[in-house]
């Protein structure tokens, strides 16, 4: 903040032909990230559109696949008809797959490129960096990048792989005759399992939805007064959730069992969803980012009159938004990965991803319909992520464990 | 002399407690807004703990009412149950392994990719963390390092002429751990690493320049003198997520070496907890196995705070 201030402002506009020293040394510094330019707020235009592209995409992927059932389904028909009708070759989207497959190795070699020039250009370095640190640090980041992405890639390689490159030999990284089967098949399998496989989603979807709406009011409430309020108690008890952080839920998991059945909530959703209002790492990310908010702000209210909950919800809550989103994000992928095969045994009340593996345990004959369900249930959170980086950043920026 | 010490001391006890009740009355609103998260997060962590210590005291296998045995579970588990000292012993060098390395890791990639501009940065964070929260990703390692010809790795030895026949990766118990481990690390670079990231955007700039100021002259003096303290509370956080997953390791073994691993080679504390929990039902013993578990996981933790305490200072 004071960083900013001492810069001189409005220069460009007052005098737009000249280009000062003062805004050269500006522009050099928010070059080397040394200063902040000004946030924008979240634009929200350019999210609605990045996520109306994905929707796209998907929604073309579907309506692809529903027309290759459509044409295979049509096609056998015939020929349990006694037509002969000649199946088609698996490898007749071949060009547009291999122009597409070009076109992602070109641009990838040629952003490297771009990246390398760019990183390596002098003025980025800050004054104390060496030239050859810097490369040897980008050409290690990039080998590590790679080794990182390569089993993703892969998986999603092999779910556009036909049934005979899967067991080929020796085996390769991209597929010779892609094609979207894989996913096809998934459908197929999908519509004709015992209970329709809609339940699933909406099972997982309503727990979802739940138990993130559920733990972020809940965690909001207490993280608010352990923030913002001294009373007794209350260090004892955050010091408490810090040790929790570390319990996953396989150290608590049997007596939670026992606990679960006493209190009849085995096999209902709310075996699910109220361990999930309880995660203490909500909790603690959401008292970490709420401390950073003035407390001048509750006090200005306190003296208009307003009361706690007041206080709460129309100054509080709106003023945490990032962390809002932070804590539905870690929320969602945790309840949306959820197979939850140890509370949950009615075949109805079951999880999507529970489903999922049971089509993935399927043996060789499911191969790739295996790797199919694998790009789809990782692809979720991942998408979820990369919408959602900078907010998630800035609240994990208060995440420190201060003693 | 004495008495009156002493009763002053209890009278300034009484005052403190007393103070702190009408402390407490007066605040009582608060209370009213920790008490639905107070009490599911008694009912399902805090409850379960203290359930898990009392049934390792015990015979229970849910069926029948629990039978008070003493230390019996905690006799048989560390002088008869041979399989529980090789899960403690494959914990602890995934553990000790991934545990170091991975935080190291989070933290030195967290450091050079925030050196990277702006857009390459939101990439490569993606990048790296997109490993630790894919799901069941890593189930593709079951491809790449599958034991016949069409795996990956074995493949590739082969045409190189490395090996004359494949390598039975995930059931020769040789080969388990350092294929398990090397998962692992892919998979390290979690929360702690987000955390890592947030937290160099968020050092103080001014004392990067009054550190070139001062004379510091590469990168390393920079990290040790400037960064390090700087982001201590992140370091605390993230070592606490980096405990967190390297002793709680089930899922990679169960999905990559199977359930149960050949020779018991990738059998974790966890994975003989459910075992026991969920396969054989014996909760008094697996309550056992989970008390022991969290006595590690916090004793490490007191460790390892202690020690990131006197970094940097």
């Amino acid at each position: 903040m004071s960083v900013k201030n001492e810069m001189p402002q409005g220069t460009p506009e007052k005098t737009p032909q000249k280009w000062t020293r003062a805004d050269e040394l500006h522009a050099q510094r928010v070059r080397l990230g040394e200063i902040q330019p000004e946030k924008e707020p979240l634009n929200k235009k350019r999210f609605a559109v990045k996520a109306l592209i994905i929707l796209l995409v998907v929604a073309a992927l579907i309506v692809a696949a529903n027309w290759r059932i459509a044409f295979v389904e049509d096609l056998m028909l015939r020929s349990a008809n006694g037509e002969t009708v000649e199946m088609p070759p698996d490898g007749q989207y071949a060009p547009i797959y291999r122009l597409v497959r070009l076109v992602l190795i070109v641009g990838g070699a040629a952003f490297l490129f771009y990246a390398i020039i760019k990183l390596l250009a002098p003025k980025r370095r800050k004054p104390n960096r060496s030239f050859w640190g810097d490369l040897g640090i980008y050409i290690m980041l990039a080998i590590i990048a790679v080794a990182m992405v390569f089993p993703l890639v892969f998986s999603i390689a092999s779910s556009l792989k036909p049934l005979d490159e899967l067991f080929r030999f020796p085996p390769t990284v991209f597929a010779r005759r892609p094609t979207t089967d894989n996913f096809s098949d998934l459908f197929v399998t999908l519509s004709q399992s015992y209970v329709p496989f809609s339940r699933y989603l909406i099972n997982t979807v309503w727990i979802t939805f739940i138990g993130t709406l559920g733990h972020v009011i809940i965690a909001s409430m207490a993280a608010f007064v352990l923030a913002k309020y001294d009373f007794p108690g209350a260090k004892t008890f955050f010091s408490v959730i810090v040790t929790a952080l570390m319990f996953s839920g396989y150290v608590t998991g049997i007596p939670n069992y026992v606990i679960m059945s006493r209190m009849r909530i085995i096999d209902t959703n709310l075996a699910i969803i109220l361990p999930a209002f309880a995660a203490p790492i909500g909790l603690f990310l959401m008292k970490q980012f709420m401390e950073s908010l003035p407390t001048a702000l509750i006090e200005a209210a306190h003296l208009d009159g307003a009361g706690e909950f007041r206080i709460f919800w129309s100054i509080i809550m709106p003023n945490v938004k990032p962390a809002w989103l932070t804590i539905i994000i870690f929320s969602v992928q945790n309840l949306w990965n959820t197979n939850a095969a140890t509370v949950i045994y009615s075949e109805a009340k079951k999880t999507m991803v529970y489903a999922l593996q049971q089509i993935q345990a399927g043996g060789v004959a499911r191969t790739g319909q295996a790797a199919a369900v694998q790009v789809i249930t990782m692809s979720v959170p991942i998408i979820i992520f990369v919408l959602s980086q900078s907010r998630i950043l800035e609240t994990m920026a208060s995440s420190g464990l201060k003693d | 002399m004495l008495k009156s010490v002493s009763g002053d001391y209890w009278s300034m006890r009484r005052e403190k407690i007393r103070y702190g009740w009408n402390k407490a009355k007066r605040m009582k609103v608060c209370y009213l807004f920790l008490l639905p998260y107070a009490l599911l997060f008694f009912t399902f962590i805090i409850l379960p703990i203290c359930t898990s210590i009392f049934y390792s005291f015990t015979y229970y296998n849910i069926l029948e009412p629990a039978r008070f045995i003493g230390f019996q579970n905690y006799v048989n588990l560390f002088l008869q149950d041979e399989v529980f000292l090789t899960a403690i012993k494959n914990t602890l060098v995934i553990a000790v392994i991934t545990g170091p390395i991975g935080y190291i890791m989070s933290f030195m990639f967290a450091w050079f990719i925030n050196e990277l501009p702006k857009w390459l940065r939101a990439i490569a964070v993606v990048v790296f963390y997109a490993p630790s929260i894919a799901g069941s990703a890593y189930t593709v390692f079951s491809i790449l390092f599958r034991g016949d010809v069409y795996g990956y790795l074995n493949s590739i030895l082969l045409q190189f002429g490395f090996i004359d026949a494949p390598i039975l990766w995930l059931s020769d118990p040789r080969y388990i751990m350092p294929v398990l481990i090397i998962v692992i690390l892919w998979m390290s670079m979690g929360t702690g690493f987000l955390s890592c990231i947030a937290g160099l955007q968020g050092v103080d700039k001014a004392l990067f320049e009054a550190g070139y100021v001062d004379g510091i002259r590469n990168r390393w003096q920079e990290l040790y003198h400037i960064t390090l303290p700087s982001m201590k509370p992140m370091l605390l956080f993230s070592a606490v997520m980096a405990i967190t997953s390297a002793f709680n390791v089930s899922d990679v073994p169960r999905a990559l070496a199977g359930y149960p691993s050949t020779d018991y080679a990738a059998r974790t504390i966890v994975t003989h907890l459910f075992d026991y929990g969920f396969s054989r039902f014996e909760m008094g013993y697996a309550s056992a196995i989970a008390t022991v578990l969290f006595l590690v996981m916090v004793l490490c933790n007191k460790a390892i705070q202690s020690m990131l305490r006197k970094v940097g200072t």
